[in-house]
Parts: C-alpha cells; sequence; structure tokens
C-alpha cells in the first residue's frame, strides 16, 4: 500500500485535484482556453524548474534562479531605453544569465563553497545589481519596444473553437521547446549521462574518470541561462521590468522538482517529472484563483500539498528499505 | 576477578559460514590479544560481543552464570565496553563534555550545567586513568588521536550509577596513532589492567601484541586455534596458528607470462607516503602486491589510476600516462576499487549506466549515447563476469556484494583494458562468486592483460599471482615470484621491518 502510493501517490494527487477543480468549476476549468492559459502561465516556470533540475541531477541547487530573472528583464529594459536593438538587449541579457550562473558554478565547485550558501549570497547581489540598474524603479511604457511586448500576447494559431479562436501561445511553445532541449541533453547525451553519475556518487564518478570539477561548474550555467530565458519571458508578458518580478520562481521551481522527483522510481530529478511538478502548482494556483480563494491560504494549500507528495515518497523510502 | 566466557558461538551469513566454534574467555587483570586473518571471524565475535549481532548459537557466561548479549544496552549492562577505529566524538565541544555524552551533566537544577562540577568529574576520571595531562576545557578536535581515544577510555571511569565497567574491547587502536601516542595508550591499558579490568586488544601488529598481552587468542576460519599465555608464544607460533590451510584447489592455473617488453612500467614514483616506487608487469603477468594495512598498498593503485597527485612516470604500452583517471582509463588502466559502494556504484542507477560510464567516448557518437551499443556491450559482459541481475535496468543497490563485485568487473573489463588495477577483489564476496572473479582475471591474463591486484588475503595473493611485492611504510622493499612461497613467509616478509 505504502509502496504503491509512493510510486503513484502523486499521479493520483494530480488527477484528484484536476476532478475536484472540474466539480466545483464546471463552466470555466475543463475547456481548452483555461488549459492553454495554463500553461501560458507556467512556461516562466517551467523553464526555471527544468533548468533547476540540471543542477539538481548533480545533487546542488541553485537559490540564485529568481533574483537572476529580475536582474536579466531588468538588464534589457536597460539597454531598450538606451536605444539597443531587440536581439541585442537579449543577447546581452541571456549573456549575464550565462555569467552570472558561472560564478555560482566556480564558487560551488572549483572553491567548494555549500550550493546553499554560495548561491543565497549571490541570490542578494544579483538582487541588489537588478535594484542598482533600475534605480529601484519598474521601467515600462514607451521604453519597452512594442514587438517584445507583442511576442507574449501572441502565438500559433490552431483554428477556433466555436467563435472564438484558439492560439497557442508562443511562451508555452518556447516552454516546450527548452524543455525538450534539457530533455535531449540529460537523458540522451554523454554529458548529461555523467550528470547522472556525479549526482549518484561523486567519488566513484571521479574515479571512473569524470570530470567532476568542471561538469557541475558547467551545469550551473544552464540555471543561469534558464532564469535570465525566464525573466525575458516574464519582462515580456507584462511589457515591464521590475527588480523583484523573479521573486517566487525559485521557491516554486525547487518544489516542482521535488515533487516531480517523488514520481520517479528511485527519487531521482527527471525532466518530465519536473515539468509535471510545475503543472502540479500550476493548476493548483489557477483553480484555487478561479474559485477566490484568499491568496495566503492559497500558499497554504500549496505548501501542505509539496508536504503531503514528499512524506509519502519519504515513507515509501523508508518501507522500502525495512525489506 | 570478573571472567566471560564465550563457547560454541555459530554464525552464518546466508551460505557463509562466519563463525563456525569459537571460543574466547576474558579475565579481569589481563590483557588478551584476538588474531586472525582477515575473516578468521575476529570481528562478527565482537560484533556478537558488543550486541550488534545475534550469534546463531552461542554459550555466554559470566562468572559462571549464564547471560545474553542480545543487545548493545544489554553489552553495556554486562560491563562492557568497544573502542573502534573511528572513535565517537564531538569535535568541537570540550573534553570534559565528551566524557559527559552518554550520562547526565551534573546539574544545578532547571536543567542548567554545573561546569564546575562537570570538569571536576572529568578531571577525576582523566586522574584515574592517569592521563592527567589531557586538559578537561580543551576542545576535542584539538586533540590529537591518541589523546582523543585516552579521553574516550577515561569517558568510561566517570563515575556514574549503574554497572560500572570492567573489560574494555579496542579494535586496532593504534592504527591511526604515533609512536609516541602509542605508548601512552599503553600506560593507560596497564593502569586499567592493574585496577582489575580485561582488555580484548584486536591487532595485526604482532610487536605490540607480544609486548602488550598476557594471552593471545587465534582465530582461522572461524573456528578456535589457540588461545596461550605470553611466555606459550612466538611470532612464528601465532603466524603458523593464523595459516595453514589447503588452497591449491580454489585458484585457476596460472597462464605463462609474455616475456616481450612491459605492458606497465612504473618510474620513480612518489605520491602521499609512497617513495621511489619502480616496477613493471608483463602481458599476461598478475602482479601482487602485499603489505600492511597503512603501508601505501591501496595508495599505489589510487596513484597509478591518477586519483591522487603524483610524481614520477607511469609508462604503458611505451606512452606515458597523464594524470588524472580520465587519462588513466584512456591508456588503457581500468579499475575495480576497494570501497565498492562508495567508489565504484552508483547505487540508485541502472547497472548498465555505471558499466558505461568510463567508456561514454566509445559508446556514443557526437555527444549522443548510443543506448543499443550499451546493451550489446553490458550482454556480453554479463555473462563473460557471470553477472546474475534481473535486468540491465537494475540498480546496483539491488544486488548482492558479489554481484554488485561483478558489475564493476564488468565496468573494468569493457575497454578492454591493457592493465588492470583489482583493489581487494574479493572482499566482502561470497565463496561461489570468488571462484568467478578469479576466473575472470585468468581468462583476461590469458588475453594478454596484466594485472595489479593489491589484497590482504595472503592465500589469494600466492595462488592466483606470479609475482609478489612487498610494501612496507611506502617502499617497495621486495619484489618475489608467487611459486613456493608459503603463507607463513609473506606474513613475516610484511613484518619484517618490525622485526630488525
Amino acid at each position: 500500500m505504502v509502496r504503491f502510493l509512493r510510486h503513484y501517490g502523486t499521479l493520483m494527487g494530480m488527477a484528484a485535484i484536476v476532478l475536484v477543480f472540474w466539480a466545483l468549476l464546471p463552466q470555466t476549468f475543463m475547456t481548452a482556453r483555461n488549459w492553454l492559459n495554463i500553461t501560458q502561465q507556467v512556461s516562466m516556470l517551467t523553464v526555471v524548474a527544468v533548468a533547476m533540475t540540471v543542477v539538481m541531477v548533480v545533487g546542488d541547487f541553485d537559490l540564485s534562479v529568481g533574483s537572476m530573472a529580475s536582474l536579466a528583464g531588468i538588464v534589457a529594459a536597460v539597454l531598450f531605453t538606451l536605444g539597443f536593438s531587440v536581439p541585442a538587449a537579449l543577447a546581452v541579457a541571456l549573456g549575464v544569465g550565462l555569467a552570472g550562473g558561472l560564478v555560482n558554478g566556480v564558487l560551488v565547485s572549483v572553491i567548494g563553497i555549500l550550493p546553499f550558501v554560495a548561491t543565497l549570497a549571490t541570490l542578494t547581489m544579483y538582487s541588489g545589481a537588478a535594484f542598482i540598474l533600475s534605480g529601484g524603479k519598474t521601467i515600462f511604457g514607451r521604453d519597452i519596444p512594442q514587438s517584445f511586448g507583442d511576442f507574449a500576447k501572441s502565438g500559433l494559431s490552431l483554428g477556433s473553437l466555436g467563435d472564438k479562436p484558439v492560439v497557442l501561445p508562443w511562451l508555452t511553445l518556447l516552454a516546450l521547446a527548452l524543455t525538450g532541449v534539457i530533455f535531449v541533453v540529460l537523458e540522451l547525451s554523454t554529458y548529461g549521462r555523467r550528470l547522472y553519475a556525479i549526482g549518484g556518487n561523486a567519488e566513484a564518478a571521479r574515479l571512473a574518470g569524470v570530470r567532476v570539477t568542471w561538469l557541475r561548474l558547467t551545469a550551473y550555467g544552464f540555471t543561469g541561462v534558464g532564469a535570465a530565458v525566464a525573466g525575458l519571458m516574464y519582462a515580456a508578458r507584462v511589457a515591464s521590468a521590475n527588480p523583484t518580478q523573479g521573486e517566487g520562481l525559485m521557491l516554486n521551481a525547487i518544489a516542482a522538482v521535488f515533487l516531480g522527483m517523488t514520481l520517479t522510481r528511485h527519487g531521482q530529478p527527471r525532466v518530465l517529472a519536473s515539468v509535471l511538478g510545475v503543472l502540479v502548482l500550476g493548476i493548483m494556483d489557477n483553480g484555487l484563483t478561479q474559485l477566490q480563494v484568499d491568496s495566503y491560504v492559497r500558499e497554504v494549500l500549496v505548501g501542505l500539498i509539496i508536504l503531503l507528495a514528499v512524506s509519502i515518497s519519504a515513507l515509501g523510502r523508508k518501507a522500502i528499505g525495512r525489506r | 576477578m570478573p571472567q566471560l566466557a564465550l563457547h560454541g558461538v555459530v554464525k552464518t551469513y546466508g551460505q557463509t559460514r562466519a563463525l563456525d566454534g569459537a571460543e574466547l574467555d576474558v579475565r579481569g587483570g589481563e590483557i588478551h590479544a584476538l588474531m586472525g586473518e582477515n575473516g578468521a571471524g575476529k570481528s562478527t565475535l565482537i560484533r556478537i560481543l558488543a550486541g550488534l549481532e545475534k550469534s546463531d548459537a552461542s554459550q555466554i557466561t559470566l562468572d559462571g552464570a549464564p547471560v545474553t548479549l542480545t543487545s548493545p544496552a544489554a553489552a553495556e549492562s554486562l560491563g562492557l565496553r568497544f573502542l573502534h577505529q573511528e572513535l565517537q566524538i564531538v569535535p568541537a565541544l570540550s573534553v570534559a563534555e565528551n566524557m559527559h555524552l552518554a550520562h547526565n551533566y551534573p546539574s544545578s537544577g532547571f536543567g542548567l550545567v554545573r561546569w564546575g562540577g562537570l570538569r571536576a568529574s572529568a578531571k577525576a576520571a582523566l586522574e584515574r586513568l592517569g592521563v592527567a595531562h589531557i586538559d578537561p576545557r580543551a576542545t576535542m578536535g584539538d586533540l590529537g588521536p591518541g589523546d582523543q581515544m585516552l579521553t574516550r577510555i577515561a569517558a568510561t571511569l566517570v563515575d556514574t550509577q549503574g554497572p560500572r565497567p570492567w573489560a574494555y574491547v579496542l579494535d586496532e587502536p593504534t592504527a591511526a596513532l604515533t609512536g609516541a601516542e602509542a605508548e601512552r595508550l599503553f600506560s593507560a591499558l596497564h593502569t586499567l589492567r592493574a585496577a582489575g579490568h580485561a582488555i580484548l586488544y584486536v591487532s595485526h601488529r604482532m610487536d605490540e601484541v607480544l609486548r602488550l598481552c598476557d594471552r593471545v587468542t587465534v582465530l582461522r576460519d572461524g573456528r578456535h586455534v589457540s588461545t596461550k599465555g605470553r611466555d606459550q608464544v612466538s611470532r612464528d607460533q601465532i603466524i603458523q596458528d593464523m595459516t595453514g590451510r589447503d588452497f591449491a584447489t580454489l585458484y585457476p592455473p596460472a597462464s605463462a607470462p609474455n616475456q616481450g617488453a612491459p605492458l606497465l612500467q612504473v618510474r620513480g614514483l612518489q605520491a602521499g607516503i609512497l617513495r621511489d616506487i619502480a616496477f613493471s608487469v608483463n602481458a599476461g603477468e598478475v602482479l601482487g602486491l602485499a603489505g600492511l594495512s597503512g603501508s601505501g598498498r591501496n595508495h599505489l593503485l589510487r596513484a597509478l589510476m591518477g586519483a591522487v597527485p603524483r610524481q614520477g612516470q607511469v609508462v604503458v604500452k611505451g606512452r606515458e600516462t597523464g594524470q588524472g583517471p580520465a587519462n588513466a582509463w584512456a591508456a588503457g588502466f581500468a579499475y575495480v576499487p576497494r570501497e565498492r559502494r562508495a567508489e565504484g556504484l552508483m547505487l540508485l542507477q541502472p547497472l548498465a549506466d555505471t558499466v558505461a560510464l568510463p567508456h561514454m567516448p566509445a559508446l556514443s557518437t557526437a555527444g549522443f549515447v548510443r543506448r543499443s551499443w550499451i546493451a550489446r556491450l553490458v550482454a556480453r559482459l554479463a555473462q563473460t563476469v557471470r553477472l546474475k541481475a534481473q535486468s540491465q535496468a537494475q540498480v546496483a543497490a539491488e544486488l548482492s556484494g558479489g554481484n554488485q563485485q561483478k558489475v564493476l568487473f564488468a565496468r573494468a573489463l569493457a575497454g578492454p583494458p591493457v592493465v588492470l588495477l583489482l583493489d581487494e577483489p574479493t572482499r566482502g564476496v561470497d565463496v561461489g562468486a570468488k571462484f568467478d572473479i578469479y576466473a575472470t582475471i585468468r581468462g583476461l591474463t590469458a588475453q594478454g592483460v596484466g594485472v595489479v591486484m593489491v589484497s590482504s588475503d595472503l592465500p589469494e595473493l600466492i595462488g592466483l599471482c606470479d609475482r609478489i611485492g612487498i610494501l612496507q611504510a611506502g617502499r617497495l622493499t621486495q619484489m618475489l615470484p608467487a611459486a613456493g612461497l608459503s603463507e607463513a613467509a609473506l606474513l613475516a616478509l610484511c613484518y619484517e621491518k618490525e622485526v630488525a
């Protein structure tokens, strides 16, 4: 029973949540429009969570993704105000993400600081940098190019349902594409298999000829770039940049990966499982918002769901260990 | 004086009979050595004594009255205390606090610690052991390993309610100690003996045993061989008692080593305690490395793999190998580490992934893993090493020790290797799997692979190797053919320097 719950508990919980919302919101929840909406709402979180999966595969994590997302949005917006073209500004912002990620990698892998401490320190640094660059203000309005904001509002037309057009948002497609990239990296490439080996047993991996220090360092490049992409997506969606808009991404991304880990047989982080974790969080958020549940209550409920899933997983593992 | 006696102790693990009628009696006022080769059953006997392990059959008496040892608490209430190689200490706390971890701190009500009382109690215990040079206020982590051990012993002398300890079991206590620290320990042990306590002293170090102990019990293959007073034993006698088995049938015949250019040449190798190591290995040859623990035998293999920084030349097939494990694997080394769980396996990942890991460049195209190649390779190797697993996707954690070791052998064979490095290849492996592993090793040498093997199992070294090198304190002091070498002679060579 415990083992059954451990393997399928999260999936069954997910199904139960969907059914409950469907029953409580018969008109609006189970519609194509709402689901497309959910995918757009969770697209930023998806990008950060799949990137976070890469470092968590190695056994590390990155707390600085939220402030990096804010920083990347601010960098792009500031460059827009200085008259840079959209591609140039985006390239610089992504470069900042990569550099910030690699700084984390050097601190953790080369210098040997605990991931918690190193990325906590860079969290405040990147956040501070975002405030300095923006002067603490939100950058919006005419400074943000029209094409940048339009990207987030449009998508791929899928024809129409009844009289309303159905559009698959570009943000959703971008998240799907990046998920695909990370999937290929982690599951199909030698690089990814080596990351899993490090996460499984770093000393054994080293003795087997894996360049542990270098690979651990580069894994942080993924979270840096992933956070920057998410930050730009967010900035495009609200057509503005604010030094605090990435807040909340970090905790939710880590929560999503943990939820995903409860789905895998041996509790390992996997990309697609992380995406399912993101969906659980996104569905909860969407349904509870529609039910007009107070946002503070919402936070308590989301926390409870995470604890429940992880507890069942931990208890299940104990039961298996006792065999 | 109290006397604890164990008779007819039997303990089996699966197919293996670890203890088969072991006997031991320990009396107050003596230092009693327990000796035996690896696998003789010493640790199992001590685990039973400590209540960590339940015997299948045994009669245990304390002063003639039957007692049971079913839990660590039972052992403690009988007055037994155990000091392991890895001491349980809290480095950040003071000596006095460490000594009271198992007891209630002296308190002045409201749960507040009476620091003066705590220090006084610790000081008294330290003085009782004759080690008053240790300051109760010092931080535990600042003490040397010798003083830490003395502190742990003194902690058992702290005044408390409950049964008083009278027997101490020390497992290789001097392994991490300097000569001066060991001397301090010995004098403390003499103090304990004079106070009527018993000490069971488990050690490989012949000199210490002969110097310190009043009686010596030798185990072999889980059986009691002899218990003799010090005036009745000699070094040779103990070695004789520890060895002397017939294993001729266990080992496959040697393949004729190729006399051409050597596969592996090592010159002027320095790493850690290793100094001026030079040797060569021919194709088809098994070179054994023997030595006491701490002689650097395991370190030598790690140095060859580039897993530790090294100086000197390591030449495989005429080409010098670079630093780092990746270069070592690329040069044709393959490595089966000693601690298979800590150093070899990814326990929760498919066993095929562990096998493929060092060979990724050959099992991928343009950075993408070729799953079908891995599947074919693992299937072939699993057959070669006679791996018993449900599937290639099974995780190593679910395999038996022998099969886990076979996974690592499969990995080492995948290259295929030029020189195979084996560190305790049959450690913790049952007899059947041992057979398979020996056959695998000789199958490789028949194909021209060179093997360097470290083992603390001397019969295994003699039975399997063509030549044996002796390591003493980081130097390769002897190199001799294994044929005709007796186990006693080999053990004596390992101990030689101590005699002089």
